[in-house]
């Protein structure tokens, strides 16, 4: 780990130590705060409206982590990661509902857990499946396979087909306490948020190992010069479904989860705004980073919610505020877009990556 | 077979009104090689801004002329605003703003006109179908296909034989040498945002006539996407060939899917047909095929 930056005169005797993730006392220091904030700070101290946005941000990173791998790590531009989080939580929700599970499952409470490993297989495949054109297509034509993904599972197959398993309409609904994971049914915003937690976490070290691995190594060579990466002896197409795979196996979780948040499932959750927006999160959080994922979610979730707040004030007295809000909402989300892509290219992870530069070489920053 | 036959008039009638669209799409990707994801929009603007002319009382021919001077407007001021600051970017922030712009639109369009759907009042095109020899057909689509066509001519003519369109083209080609040459980079860029915005602006207040007004406008407007796909990206023939086979897709399987597959397969077919198309000739019909090198 060439990247990390240790103090003047420490230095590592064993390779371990070498490869670890936290090599210094102080990061260690670090990560265990993050950690206690994360597990216990959020959702023990903050009231129930913030642990709710807080729990919206997490399922934003849980997506953008997927889009992140494709763009910013494969140089595989998506434009329809909502389908698979989609597919995700669709199999989940029919495994839960439908499956005549024994009821060894559903006492322990394993149908849930069980249906969400199943949801991020069957995502997975399904962005497989999509991904077949990137074997031949290049740069701006895979956008539009994958424009193709979004409009052929979301507004197709799932509305028209999908939806009508069980005869309950559009919109699917869990009865509360057929979400369980083991003793725990997963109802309220603190076990919401825990669940949420749990599950990012576990995903960004698994995005964090891969990355440093074999696989992760070979994308990285695909999307900075896919020929050369090719002559190095990498099967690129492989690699380029693997990443498929993986992206589409994280957002299959991540609609699982979703699933459990609203315990209600419509296919107008998975518009292509979503796609559009998690791009725009990772764009804004910073391309080529699992920072830039995470940064992005906190942000552009935060903005929404700064948006409601300043409206709200303003609602007593232009009325017809509160109801073009919607399309307010729209224009200045894409205002806000342009704006940081113009004035801040690199992304919020660049400027974090600026001030920790800073403070490491401190006081002699030059 | 006379239903065949129907779609496929249909089909490519609407396909004329793709076509247009699509060319202002490539315009704008072949002189600065931006991927417009907001083109869709674009044409909302354009069907909202006739609409409202019409219904100043001002005669549909002179406020489609009107649309097209909005259009100017908003283009120049869409590329001086926005993607001016943009040019040396990484393709993808260029993309992604594109996709704001879009989000921003989308959002004053609600926002001025609401989400009713509206119809041109009273209609301009009479019920009456037209007999056009052995087949009756709309007379909105031919009236509609009439003037795409007019405006595609004006607008291949403009490219090919005026100093502007001229300029463009160099610029198309070769950017580097178009400068050395004296072509003004940033003007030529502001003059195909202006002419995406005037075609997409028409090509709405055409597809405004059929169905009338409403956001999924917008949605026919992303269709010019795998229109000019399957033409191939920096083509402009490409994309008016590409618009008519669009047109003709959606409604052949308008009329044959839909009752395997109901549910708006129609709207579904460009894309999967796109997709699969890609697999065996991944630039389109007449895109540049880049070779590379290490």
């Amino acid at each position: 780990m060439s990247n990390v930056w240790l103090p003047c005169g420490d230095y590592h005797q064993y390779y371990e130590e070498d490869q670890g993730w936290w090599q210094s006392r102080f990061i260690k220091f670090k990560m265990i705060l993050l950690l206690l904030i994360v597990f216990v700070g959020i959702p023990q101290l903050l009231p129930g409206y913030f642990v709710s946005v807080a729990t919206m941000v997490g399922y934003t990173a849980m997506g953008a982590l997927g889009v992140q791998l494709l763009i910013g790590y494969t140089g595989l531009v998506t434009l329809g990661h909502a389908a698979f989080i989609a597919v995700g939580a669709y199999t989940s929700t029919l495994l839960v509902l439908q499956f005549p599970w024994p009821p060894f499952f559903t006492d322990l409470g394993l149908a849930y857990p069980i249906s969400i490993l199943v949801a991020g297989i069957v995502a997975g495949i399904w962005s497989v499946l999509f991904g077949l054109p990137s074997a031949k297509v290049k740069g701006f034509y895979l956008i539009l396979t994958t424009m193709a993904a979004q409009f052929i599972t979301v507004d197709f197959i799932l509305t028209q087909y999908i939806s009508q398993i069980g005869g309950r309409g559009q919109a699917f609904s869990l009865p509360p306490g057929t979400i369980k994971i083991g003793p725990w049914v997963i109802e309220g915003d603190v076990k919401i948020y825990y669940l949420m937690a749990v599950i990012t976490t576990l995903m960004v070290i698994a995005m964090a190992n891969l990355l440093r691995s074999k696989p992760g190594r070979a994308w990285v060579a695909i999307r900075d010069n896919d020929i050369a990466a090719e002559a190095l002896g990498i099967n690129i197409v492989r690699y380029k479904l693997l990443a498929f795979f993986v992206a589409g196996f994280f957002a299959g979780i991540a609609g699982a989860f979703w699933v459990s948040n609203t315990a209600a499932l419509s296919p107008e959750h998975f518009p292509w705004f979503w796609s559009l927006w998690l791009v725009g999160v990772i764009l804004i959080g910073g391309v080529g980073s699992i920072h830039g994922a995470i940064f992005g979610s906190i942000f552009m979730v935060l903005v929404m919610e700064g948006l409601q707040w300043a409206v709200i004030p303003l609602s007593a007295y232009y009325p017809k505020l509160l109801i073009d809000f919607a399309y307010i909402k729209d224009a200045a989300f894409g205002l806000a877009i342009c704006a940081f892509l113009i004035y801040e290219p690199n992304g919020l992870s660049y400027r974090w990556w600026q001030i920790k530069n800073y403070f490491n070489l401190w006081p002699f920053s030059y | 077979m006379e239903l065949f036959l129907m779609s496929l008039i249909t089909g490519i009638l609407v396909g004329g009104i793709y076509a247009l669209v699509a060319l202002g799409w490539v315009l704008i990707y072949k002189c600065s090689g931006v991927l417009n994801l907001a083109m869709g929009e674009l044409t909302l603007i354009g069907a909202y801004v006739t609409l409202t002319f019409y219904q100043a009382g001002i005669p549909f021919i002179l406020a489609v002329i009107g649309t097209l001077l909005v259009g100017i407007v908003l283009g120049f001021l869409t590329e001086r605003v926005f993607l001016d600051k943009l040019i040396g970017e990484p393709i993808l922030a260029v993309i992604m703003v594109t996709v704001g712009l879009s989000f921003f639109f989308k959002g004053m369009v609600e926002f001025i006109w609401g989400t009713d759907t509206r119809v041109f009042e009273p209609p301009i095109f009479g019920i009456k179908p037209i007999d056009i020899g052995f087949l009756k057909v709309s007379p909105v689509y031919l009236w509609s296909f009439i003037l795409a066509i007019v405006l595609l001519v004006i607008f291949v003519c403009f490219f090919k034989y005026t100093r502007w369109g001229l300029s463009m083209q160099a610029t198309a080609d070769d950017e580097t040498a178009a400068l050395s040459l004296g072509v003004s980079a940033r003007f030529v860029y502001a003059a195909a945002w202006a002419i995406a915005f005037m075609s997409a602006g028409v090509g709405g207040a055409l597809l405004g006539n059929i169905n009338g007004i409403n956001i999924s406008i917008g949605y026919l407007g992303l269709l010019v996407l795998p229109a000019v796909v399957l033409g191939g990206l920096n083509s402009v023939p490409g994309a008016i060939v590409g618009g008519i086979i669009i047109g003709i897709l959606q409604n052949l399987s308008g009329t044959y899917l839909d009752q395997y597959f109901p549910g708006g397969v129609k709207e579904i077919v460009p894309f999967a047909f796109m997709a699969v198309f890609l697999l065996f000739k991944p630039y389109g019909l007449w895109g540049w095929e880049r070779i590379e090198r290490v």
